[in-house]
């Protein structure tokens, strides 16, 4: 058994959960000052303010889908991990890196642009629909992203 | 890209759905007797128990309760606490003069500010100046000399002034920060068009005027100086034909129309910080809006008090940043 092949798919597990789930984090986390804010001093905006603060939260969950489906696909899933050469391992873990990268960044991004939205619900609770528009356009990449590595990962020969 | 202050700037824009419009002004100045405007002022959360002095010295107090709300999300910001320059040194001035004029300075002190006022006075009679902030030191031991060798209190109060707005300047463009340097610069220039203008009503001399007017990139001190000298209608000419045309023409109307040309001009930078989102310009820009609405119902109150035309409190109400 080639051990550095399974080793190189499971650091791609890692680094599409680990990498996206830091996105993830700094933007709910930075959503989250700003919808405390908010609440701090107008308690009834926090269901608002509260899907604004999700928003941010998908890259995560984008990131464990792919780090679930990639170890499924290996087999570590299962307790049967598969024999993969070095080349099938480095493309595991190239599979891994849309969601990675693209989730670390577009988390933070998104993050930024739903804490404007907080301002927005704010001042303005009615136009509350065009501050969650204006961040989700965000989740597009991510998405995008998501079924890059979704794609690539089920059409690995194993 | 900085992310700092986002709680803050959430809880500012919650905040500022709670400033007065500028129809709550209308209807106030409209109000047809004393009960229809409290009635509208409680409409807009505030307490107008008591008589208008109380209701004078409450909105006094929504000014502090202002920065002490900002300072906890910001404490010791020092970029924030340039707003307060101006204040800590109107509260030195007036402990200068209440030490000697023997009297307590306590009922002339101002707030916000972030100078101890309690052991002001005694600071500054024990001529202990290292105890204050570093940018008010050296003025302070100027002012103190001049007022005990010459008592020239209107020197005193020109050194602190033009101290002041020198250090406004100078800690922001320590700080890098764009938006607290043109505040600054803003400032400066107001009160340096107000002074020399002001001076030259009253001829004063070249050497008080160089001593009196502080100077900014945006209005040089030197050709401030001396188009004053030249006489006022000179000065206001030539100020008309400079970037500062709007400022002449009100100056040239009356006093109130350039101090609301002022106050305009500062909401109207203020109201640069509406489009962001992280920052300490919400935090700044909230506290201008703040100040000026406090001001606003000042006047209205005042002037309904003395039976002024609602034309007259129109003209002389401020921008409001809502």
């Amino acid at each position: 058994m080639n051990s550095f092949g399974i080793a190189l798919a499971v650091l791609g597990a890692v680094c599409a959960a680990l990498f996206a789930g830091i996105g993830s984090a700094k933007g709910v986390g930075l959503v989250g000052e700003a919808a405390a804010g908010v609440v701090s001093v107008d308690p009834s905006k926090f269901s608002k303010v509260l899907i604004l603060q999700l928003l941010p939260g998908t890259q995560g969950l984008y990131g464990l889908l792919t780090a679930i489906l990639l170890m499924s696909r290996i087999g570590i899933i299962g307790g049967n991990p598969a024999e993969l050469t070095v080349a099938q391992g480095l493309m595991f873990f190239a599979a891994s890196l849309p969601i990675a990268i693209v989730g670390l960044f577009s988390g933070i991004a998104q993050g930024r642009a739903a804490a404007a939205g907080v301002g927005i619900t704010a001042k303005k609770p009615d136009q509350n629909g065009k501050g969650i528009i204006m961040a989700a356009m965000v989740e597009t990449y991510a998405i995008l992203a998501l079924l890059v590595s979704i794609l690539l990962i089920y059409n690995i020969a194993v | 890209m900085s992310t700092e202050f986002a709680s803050a700037v959430g809880a500012v824009r919650a905040l500022e759905g709670m400033l007065l419009t500028q129809q709550d002004i209308v209807r106030m100045t409209a109000a047809e007797n004393d009960s229809e405007l409290r009635d509208i002022l409680a409409s807009t959360g505030r307490n107008t128990a008591g008589s208008s002095e109380e209701i004078l010295s409450a909105l006094e107090a929504e000014s502090g309760e202002t920065w002490d709300f900002l300072s906890n999300y910001a404490p010791h910001d020092r970029e924030l606490e340039i707003l307060l320059y101006r204040n800590n040194f109107h509260n030195l001035k007036a402990a200068l003069k209440a030490l000697i004029m023997n009297t307590e300075p306590e009922r002339l002190f101002i707030k916000p500010t972030s100078l101890n006022l309690a052991e002001l006075p005694s600071v500054v009679a024990s001529k202990q100046f290292d105890m204050l902030p570093d940018y008010m030191t050296e003025a302070a031991a100027e002012a103190y000399g001049i007022l005990t060798e010459s008592l020239d209190g209107q020197l005193a109060e020109a050194v602190l002034d033009t101290a002041a707005l020198r250090a406004m300047q100078e800690e922001a463009e320590r700080l890098k920060s764009g938006f607290m340097t043109e505040y600054a610069q803003l400032v400066t220039v107001c009160c340096d068009i107000k002074t020399a203008y002001r001076c030259s009503i009253m001829k004063k001399s070249q050497s008080f005027l160089e001593t009196a007017v502080c100077g900014s990139p945006e209005l040089d001190r030197t050709t401030l100086v001396r188009e004053a000298m030249k006489g006022t209608d000179s000065f206001i000419s030539w100020l008309g034909d400079t970037q500062w045309s709007e400022a002449a023409d009100c100056l040239s109307r009356s006093p109130a129309a350039f101090e609301k040309w002022c106050d305009d001009a500062v909401m109207e930078l203020a109201e640069s910080a509406k489009t962001k989102a992280f920052g300490i310009e919400p935090l700044a820009a909230y506290f201008i809006a703040k100040e000026t609405e406090i001001k606003n119902l000042r006047i209205l109150l005042v002037c309904r008090s003395c039976g002024a035309s609602p034309e007259t409190i129109t003209e002389r109400m401020r921008r409001l940043y809502v």
